[in-house]
């Protein structure tokens, strides 16, 4: 019998992903348990932005494949155009972006009921009730009616946040969600993840900020030229790494290392 | 020259009035079905139905690449040739405007459509959202949004080229106008009156765009 505590939540092998002639995921093996917050840190074009496009059902894939809780859900074909995505399994993941993806002709609470009226035939009003619970929980109560023109960027990718989290995901990727922020509008949106930390939801997350990444992974990679060049616990990539290219890549990157 | 006399402007209000006003039905009408004409169009030609983007292409690019007023003749003279029916001035001028304001629209659709980047439809898939979904609720909101300043401009350019209609009969504000001047030998007066006409007419809503435009840009900003 299977663990279900240990079983993995994702388990990705041998993935390949080439635009055109230029292979950017070079065979990734990954599993992922249920619970674990993977922080993926890497040098520009590495390859973490497709990784997580991938998981996301967003791009085809050149090889591999990868299960979702036990069932198959992405299978590379005998082409790229092949690739086989399992739609409603793709449901059950969430993902933030590094640029704003708010529908702007939509109001924040438009934004947020979107999806489950549309996608899980929800009621109106019974989506709404749950839409302004997670935006008071977030603190943006006053914002429901706003229109993201008038959002600053931290309420803007927090609202995005809520937005993915209405489907109820069972497991959320973010892809620098606070690069394009203002340095005083970071905090804001990192604790709302931090919130979400603690409540145990399975993320992915890719960061450059490294008290973000400290405080947040269970686990974390260190991606490079398309594969995972190292994988362990945040003390030992961030804090002492065994490889030399993170070493490297964290002396430069992340300047003091404490 | 004789001392001008504005005095004809008012002998002839009434007849001034009744071809202003069947210029501006004559837009309104080609406005609305042309721009339905376009917005299909505008989708046929970004589709990835390769026929359907082959017959719209041709189309858009004949009536974009002949003067417009070709397009009238040939309407009001071909035309019924060939379906061995006579067409009422002001249907063959229906038909005439409206194809060529349709091939100019869509092209503003397409625009507009184009314009919407790939984090939109990223966004779709992320949220799990069925491609009709998708297409009703998120993408053609806003490219209809994005559209409407050009296609106020497209409708003010319209407004003008139907002056064109004169040129086959219609008495429309135009040939009214020019009828007048002929008969009275008051070019000067008579012609600067219609020119305003148009003028007064166009130049608050040529004001108006900008403005649309900048609110629309605002708010679609992301
Ligand atoms: N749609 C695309 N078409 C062609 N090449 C692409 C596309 N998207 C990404 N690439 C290329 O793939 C490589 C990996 O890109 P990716 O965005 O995954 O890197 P990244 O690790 O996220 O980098 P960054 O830290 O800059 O975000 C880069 O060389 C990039 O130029
Ligand atoms: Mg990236």
């Amino acid at each position: 019998m299977i663990d279900r505590a240990t079983a993995p939540l994702v388990s990705v092998s041998g993935l390949q992903k080439a635009y055109g002639a230029l292979q950017v995921l070079q065979g990734i093996d990954l599993t992922m348990k249920p619970g674990e917050r993977l922080v993926v840190i890497g040098p520009s074009g590495g390859g973490k932005s497709t990784l997580l496009r991938v998981m996301m059902g967003l791009e085809n894939i050149n090889g591999g494949s990868i299960t979702f809780a036990g069932k198959p859900y992405i299978h590379a074909g005998a082409t790229p155009a092949k690739t086989a995505i399992d739609v409603q399994v793709r449901r059950s993941i969430g993902m933030v972006f590094q640029h704003y993806t708010l529908f702007p002709h939509l109001n924040v609470l438009q934004n947020l009921i979107l999806a489950p009226c549309k996608v899980r035939g929800e009621k109106k009003s019974a989506a709404t009730e749950r839409a302004n619970t997670l935006l008071i929980r977030f603190g943006l109560g006053q914002k429901a009616t706003a229109f993201p023109s008038q959002l600053s960027g931290g309420q803007k990718q927090r609202v995005a946040i809520a937005r993915a989290l209405m489907l109820d995901p069972k497991l959320m990727l973010f892809d620098e969600v606070t690069s394009a922020l203002d340095p005083e509008l970071v905090g804001e949106v990192e604790q709302v993840i931090l919130q979400l930390a603690r409540q145990n939801m399975p993320m992915m997350i890719v960061t450059h900020d490294m008290w973000f990444a400290k405080n947040i992974a269970s686990r974390v990679l260190f991606c490079a030229g398309g594969f995972i060049v190292e994988d362990g616990p945040p003390e030992q990539v961030l804090g002492a790494p065994k490889e030399e290219r993170t070493k490297d890549f964290i002396d430069r990157v992340f300047h003091i290392r404490q | 020259m004789a001392p001008l006399d504005f005095s004809v402007l008012l002998r002839f209000q009434d007849a001034l009035l009744t071809g202003l006003l069947t210029t501006l039905e004559l837009t309104l009408i080609c406005i609305v079905l042309g721009c339905a004409i376009g917005f299909f169009v505008g989708l046929a030609r970004t589709s990835d139905n390769r026929i359907l983007r082959g017959v719209s292409g041709f189309y858009v690019e004949f009536f974009r690449g002949t003067p417009v007023l070709i397009q009238l003749f040939w309407i009001f003279f071909c035309l019924p040739l060939l379906l061995g029916t006579e067409l009422s001035n002001f249907t063959s001028a229906v038909i005439a405007l409206t194809l060529y304001m349709g091939a100019i629209t869509s092209e503003t659709f397409r625009a507009s459509l184009r314009s919407i980047g790939r984090e939109q439809y990223d966004a779709c898939v992320a949220l799990g959202l069925p491609r009709w979904t998708q297409t009703t609720s998120v993408v053609l909101p806003q490219a209809v949004l994005r559209a409407i300043p050009t296609l106020l401009s497209n409708c003010i350019s319209l407004f003008k080229e139907s002056a064109l209609v004169s040129a086959v009969g219609m008495t429309d504000l135009m040939f009214i106008g020019s009828n007048i001047s002929n008969n009275t030998a008051r070019p000067v007066e008579v012609l600067t009156a219609v020119a305003l006409i148009y003028f007064v007419i166009a130049f608050p809503l040529t004001r108006a765009v900008t403005f649309i435009e900048q609110r629309i840009l605002t708010k679609l900003a992301v």
